[in-house]
């Protein structure tokens, strides 16, 4: 992987992103009246030079090491997961992606079941019978819990709603 | 004062109430077992269902869940060498060898015991420090509360495990989320984007559900397997003993409990401090400090008896000062929010009978999650065997409904996705997540008392050195974001004399 000064690139993308959001947060910010930009603009700007810090103290520069020592000794270098294959991380969090977009159009009813199995099948390698059994348990469960016990009306899905 | 503590008492004897105290000890102990799961993710998915319980219901659900997570951590630290929360760590270095040599159910009955009385002390210390933090409370005004808010922040991300400044940025970052929606002060809209839901700012408990339950999930997923490889590690035998045991060493259980009530006093100062200062303690106070960390009773009993009496303290700022010492207390603050309790100085007056409920409730998990631990020890240890593929998909459907369930908009679902992913990547990228939490609860108090001060002092930050406990809580914040530096300063010449001697 490509490095600069010393780090993976990627270690420096989290940090980056959040500069060009509070850029974005700040432009927001001074478009409001005084009163209302008082709280948010020093907050964005006292975020931009920690930004910098973070940047600075990611690179393996005698001044970003000494940064490290100073304010975050215990921090891994290159990340507390980048031991994990990013398509592992991208499978679960594509997996989350789809849950939500899944009990948004089709339903809590529909979505719980669709969700556990393939979950558990594609990304957790479980048998058929395993995933079938604990997707039927689970959606029985949610609906005991929230629909029979506590009286929530489920959310039956943008498309099977009337509204 | 005591017809307050008998009616808190009082409220709790209600069947109902009983039933949601032992479901919340039940919970607890299953997930303390369970390494990241723990006592934030279980409040973070219980927070949902709480919304339809009476308060009192809902803070014996939640103190049940604190007692029970401590004696479940204990069993898989002492079995396993794996501890169910990070404070159990230090239970481990004794706790595992005694399970080598066969004395596992010596080291769990000790355990137990430990925990009970730890409760019973931090709780008799909370109950005397809350009716003088009461009155504290009262002399403060506007600008006291913003640099509470300031120094809650600070002190998380100071005391965050060396990485002060990861925690910082991610303390700012939930100050920026936290400004979005409705302002107190201009009656204006921010940062909404025209996006009604966020009119009210971003909802708590659905961002709690996912900074936690949704993102430990995504995290236990990826590593994937199970925590125990097989059923011969974790085998149990000779608890009754161990009970006893305990009691032998009173002073060990004394020690560590008083020194788990002083750290659970200060916020921001973890549970794991208190574990390793009590275990650190009783070895420095031995005869035999060689003994340590080969098996020695008292190195199972000193860090177990300080982390529950440290649960109970931590309400102290919690509830006082609205200043969550932990990530786990900050998303208990977000149950007292949802229903209706402010924590700070309203809610010891407003809501007395519900408060002194769950300082009653919370003992009670404590010592009847001891005894039950011990019962179910083995049952208990074989939920380690249960493969992280099953419960991530299952906990994450349940947290991701649970989230819609608090007040039926699908947005809430979203939310917590949303929030479960940035939480996820902030694992990834090592910032803590528990700056960012005490952020979004400490923002609003912060902002208000911010524009208010200025109003008092003329729009001059002179308002903050000319009131003596303005002026002692600015030097507050001042020593906590030099600590790091005081303590290079010092680490430096002893690490110097160390390599010369």
């Amino acid at each position: 992987m490509k490095r600069v000064f010393g780090t993976p690139v990627v270690e420096y993308v989290p940090a980056l992103v959040m500069v060009a959001v509070t850029i974005a947060y700040l432009a927001t910010a001074y478009t409001y009246s005084e009163q209302a930009r008082l709280f948010p603009v020093p907050v964005g700007w006292l975020m931009l030079l920690l930004l910098a810090l973070d940047l600075v103290s990611r690179t393996k520069t005698p001044t970003g090491e000494a940064l490290t020592r100073l304010l975050n000794p215990a921090a891994e270098a290159e990340g507390a997961e980048s031991r994990f294959p990013l398509l592992r991380q991208l499978s679960a969090l594509l997996w989350v992606a789809f849950f939500t977009a899944a009990l948004v159009l089709i339903g809590i009813m529909y979505a719980v079941p669709l969700y556990i199995f393939g979950s558990m099948r594609f990304h957790g390698k479980k048998s058929y019978l395993t995933s079938l059994i604990t997707a039927v348990c689970v959606t029985v469960f949610t609906w005991l819990l929230f629909g029979f016990a506590l009286q929530v009306e489920l959310y039956p899905g943008m498309l099977f709603s009337e509204f | 004062m005591l017809e307050v503590w008998f009616s808190g008492f009082a409220s709790l004897l209600h069947p109902e109430v009983i039933a949601f105290l032992i479901l919340g000890m039940g919970i607890g102990l299953f997930v303390g077992v369970l390494p990241g799961l723990g006592g934030t993710t279980a409040l973070a998915l219980l927070t949902p269902v709480t919304y339809g319980l009476e308060p009192v219901a809902a803070l014996a659900l939640a103190g049940g869940v604190m007692g029970g997570v401590p004696m479940g951590g204990a069993v898989t630290a002492i079995l396993l060498n794996t501890p169910g929360q990070t404070a159990n760590a230090v239970t481990c270095l004794d706790g595992y060898p005694l399970a080598q040599q066969g004395k596992a159910g010596l080291a769990i009955g000790a355990a137990a015991s430990a925990n009970a009385i730890g409760g019973i002390i931090g709780t008799i210390s909370v109950l005397a420090v809350l009716p003088v933090a009461t009155d504290l409370v009262l002399a403060f005004g506007p600008p006291e509360f913003f640099l509470i808010a300031l120094l809650g922040l600070v002190l998380v991300a100071t005391t965050t495990r060396g990485k002060m400044l990861r925690a910082l940025v991610a303390g700012v970052f939930g100050l920026m989320i936290a400004s979005i929606g409705y302002n107190d002060v201009t009656g204006g809209q921010r940062f909404t984007f025209g996006i009604e839901y966020l009119w009210d700012g971003v909802h708590l408990a659905p961002a709690l559900v996912g900074l936690f339950a949704v993102a430990e999930m995504m995290h236990l997923s990826i590593k994937g397997g199970t925590i125990a490889k097989s059923d011969s590690d974790i085998q149990v035998t000779g608890m009754a003993a161990g009970l006893l045991e305990a009691f032998k060493h009173w002073g060990t259980i004394l020690r560590g409990s008083l020194i788990g009530t002083a750290v659970g006093a200060i916020p921001g100062v973890g549970v794991t401090v208190a574990s390793f200062l009590s275990y650190s303690m009783t070895v420095q106070a031995s005869k035999d400090p060689d003994s340590f960390g080969k098996g020695n009773i008292k190195g199972v009993i000193a860090p177990e008896a300080a982390i529950n009496a440290k649960d109970c303290a931590a309400l102290i700022p919690t509830l006082a000062f609205g200043l969550p010492g932990g990530a786990e207390m900050a998303v208990f603050m977000g149950i007292l929010i949802l229903h209706g309790m402010q924590p700070g100085p309203l809610i010891l007056m407003q809501h007395q009978s519900e408060i002194y409920s769950l300082i009653w409730a919370l003992t009670a998990s404590c010592i009847m999650a001891s005894f039950v631990g011990l019962m179910f020890a083995r049952p208990l240890a074989k939920l380690t065997r249960i493969d992280t593929q099953l419960l991530a998909p299952v906990i994450i459907a349940l947290s991701l409904v649970g989230s819609y369930a608090i007040d039926m908009v699908i947005e809430n679902v979203i939310l917590s996705a949303v929030f479960g992913v940035i939480g996820y990547l902030m694992i990834r990228f090592d910032y803590p997540r528990i700056t960012l939490v005490v952020a979004l609860v400490l923002a609003a108090l912060a902002e208000r008392n911010y524009h208010q001060s200025m109003l008092m002092g003329d729009e001059s930050w002179s308002i903050f050195f000319t009131r003596v406990p303005s002026a002692v809580l600015v030097v507050f914040v001042l020593f906590s974001i030099a600590s790091p530096f005081i303590r290079a300063y010092w680490r430096k010449p002893a690490a110097v004399g160390a390599t010369s001697g």
